[in-house]
């Protein structure tokens, strides 16, 4: 891609800024040529990927290097766009919401700094990916376990700020956040929580401080840097045991979710579940044209023939307990109860004990295998995930499910849902599956998500995440007394990054000078 | 001949006869030396492969996958194969290929493709040990 210039930037000053980052971090970790600027494209882009356009990106090595770079972006104000690894693929990637937007690329900063043991934590930098930890935990003997979510070839930390999901009881990752340090857009640098302090032994130990707590302000915002993150790690169990079963019809979400709401609230499941109809374990496995060669959605009929070929009902349910044995085998049996009040079907049961390979353990073993559902319609392949949170209840649950398959067939596409369980919502992702190079399919992808924006701000549901072109409709889903939380959002930007230096219009949040580029 | 000039004489024999040898046996230091420099580069870009690019092209991963399907299973690794150019491996990682994304300069520096490249074009005599 040629050269989009940061708004309101010159030539002369980008160059400038370019030169003095180099004297920051070497010129070597400046890219700037119209290659580098492809390989920071969207590469799962749901449209033109011109539309967000990395001018340049630098990869600092250290705090201090981020510091000064922070502090040449406020001169010349040249905006920059953090990420840890750049592999936000469904969301934008590695690319920035603004065009013209400088990548902070953190790649490089991916030291494992400390792993405790005793209390169960890590402390990472940005650049450490899934693969990097889980490698450290497995060489060190260290019988601590992480939450993974599906595809992990991106960063720890990176998905932590963005609220990504594993499926262990320590799968809400942004949970685990405790006590980070963060480079302030004015190049200041802080710690949160007991870190504020200059020798507190419980800085990864206990969130809050005194005083307001700021580790979730810094997650899914735009107020600074990330440079360190605490991390809570779940200690290996003596045993898990996994409840496995096949649900054949449609709506048998409903009574599922409802049985399974009171077992996560009293704690008899610790883990978040997530209930996913079979079409996704088959994209895994499969390509469409292999069943189905017609336009439009697959229909009922195809559909039913391939769950048969492949042993699978219309959702699959995988539930997984963790503990001691006994206690295991006496919640285990709760939830069959439960689950025998709604079908005469019974659930596969697989045991792990500690010592065994953590094969189906249930343990988060990163992989990018679910990455494989991106070819399903062939072509370059992509995905874009609509996911708003909803109540924990058959009502919301059947009527979402049913008014997104809708939609999902209106265009064409092939339904690909999950709801994911916690205590008292669920997080419905729904998956767009496309072809890139089909610019017709193209069009109804971005339809179908406005739509889908449309139809759940009309239930109250907004995305607990979202693709970064989509990020302004979003924010203005949060409409309670005329965006009041959104004010806030950018009163705080403007206090803390008054020059706008810091990722322009993520989550809607854009800084006082370009507020007009909202969309 | 005096003495001085048979010890000098020997010398120059000595040289003359030996000085090939020598050469001989420079020459093959040097591709010793070579060799190595090859081994251990192959041996770095394969750490380096399975490091970066492992996660989708080893066994099982959705690179092979994909691979299988349309080249064959015979072609799916990338480790197995024989008809890749150093050119071309470099090519795909920074444009990338159908749904496999591009990879940037920062998280995979020149320095570090050219090693991958190296594994995955190694000869037939280095292919036995690094795999």
């Amino acid at each position: 891609m040629d050269l989009i210039l940061p708004l309101g930037v010159s030539a002369k000053s980008f160059q400038q800024a370019l030169d003095a980052f180099a004297g920051v971090v070497g010129k070597e970790w400046v890219l700037s040529t119209n290659e580098d600027r492809d390989t920071y494209l969207d590469a799962f882009a749901p449209g033109d990927a011109s539309s967000h356009v990395a001018s340049a990106a630098v990869g600092p090595q250290s705090v201090e290097e981020i510091q000064a770079i922070v502090r040449i972006a406020n001169e010349h104000k040249v905006p920059l766009w953090p990420i840890s690894r750049g592999k936000n693929l469904g969301y934008g990637g590695c690319a920035p919401r603004m065009s013209g937007t400088v990548v902070l690329d953190l790649s490089r900063m991916n030291r494992i700094l400390d792993v405790d043991e005793r209390f169960g934590y890590c402390v990472i930098e940005p650049g450490v990916g899934f693969f990097d930890l889980y490698n450290y935990l497995q060489a060190n003997k260290i019988p601590l376990w992480m939450s993974v979510p599906a595809n992990a070839w991106g960063s720890v930390a990176g998905n932590a700020l963005e609220r990504g999901y594993g499926y262990t009881p320590y799968g809400n990752n942004t949970n685990n956040i405790c006590g980070m340090e963060i480079v302030l857009a004015n190049g200041e640098l802080i710690r949160t929580g007991t870190g504020a302090m200059a020798n507190s032994p419980c800085w990864h130990l206990f969130k809050y401080g005194f005083g307001p707590s700021w580790d979730q302000v810094f997650v899914q915002s735009n107020y600074g840097v990330v440079t360190k993150m605490g991390m809570w790690l779940m200690p290996e169990p003596e045993a898990t045991l996994g409840l496995s079963m096949q649900l054949p019809n449609p709506d048998d979400i409903g009574w599922a979710i409802d049985a399974l709401r009171p077992l996560r609230l009293n704690g008899v499941l610790t883990q978040d579940p997530s209930l996913g109809n079979s079409i996704r374990v088959v994209t895994g496995q499969a390509q469409r044209t292999e069943f189905y060669q017609g336009d439009g959605a697959m229909p009922d009929d195809v559909l039913l023939a391939l769950l048969k070929r492949y042993g699978l009902g219309w959702w699959g349910i995988n539930l997984r307990l963790y503990g001691y044995d006994e206690i295991n085998e006496v919640n285990a049996r709760l939830i069959k109860e439960a689950f025998a009040k709604h079908t005469d079907r019974e659930f596969a049961v697989s045991k792990w004990h500690k010592g065994e390979p953590l094969d189906n353990s249930g343990a988060g073993v990163p992989t990018v295998a679910p990455l494989q559902a991106v070819n399903w319609r062939g072509g370059r392949g992509g995905h874009l995930g609509f996911s708003p949170v909803l109540p924990s209840s058959s009502e919301h649950v059947l009527k979402q499910f049913h008014s997104t398959k809708k939609r999902f067939e209106e265009v064409g596409l092939d339904y690909f849902g999950s709801f994911t369980l916690s205590e008292r919502y669920v997080t419905n992702v729904n998956l767009m599956l496309y072809d890139q190079d089909d610019p017709a399919m193209m069009t109804k992808v971005r339809a179908l998500f406005k739509v889908l924006v449309e139809d759940a701000q009309k239930e109250g549901y907004s995305e607990y995440r979202t693709h970064i072109s989509y990020m302004d409709e979003v924010a203005h889903t949060f409409n309670y007394n005329n965006h009041a939380l959104l004010r806030l959002n950018e009163t705080v930007k403007d206090a803390l990054d008054p020059n706008g230096i810091l990722a322009p219009g993520k989550q809607g949040i854009w800084p006082k000078a370009l507020r007009e580029n909202r969309a | 001949m005096s003495a001085r000039f048979r010890i000098l004489a020997a010398a120059l024999f000595a040289i003359a006869v030996c000085a090939p040898a020598v050469a001989v046996a420079g020459a093959a230091a040097r591709a010793g030396r070579v060799a190595d420099e090859d081994a251990s580069r192959i041996e770095q870009g394969k750490t380096l492969f399975h490091a970066k690019c492992g996660y989708c092209h080893l066994e099982g991963g959705t690179g092979t996958t994909m691979l299988g399907k349309r080249l064959g299973k015979d072609r799916a690794l990338l480790e197995d194969r024989t008809d890749l150019r150093a050119d071309y491996i470099k090519h795909v990682v920074r444009s990338g290929i159908g749904s496999m994304p591009r990879h940037n300069r920062i998280e995979v520096p020149d320095s570090e493709l050219d090693l991958i490249a190296a594994y995955l074009t190694r000869p037939a005599s280095a292919r036995g040990a690094a795999k």
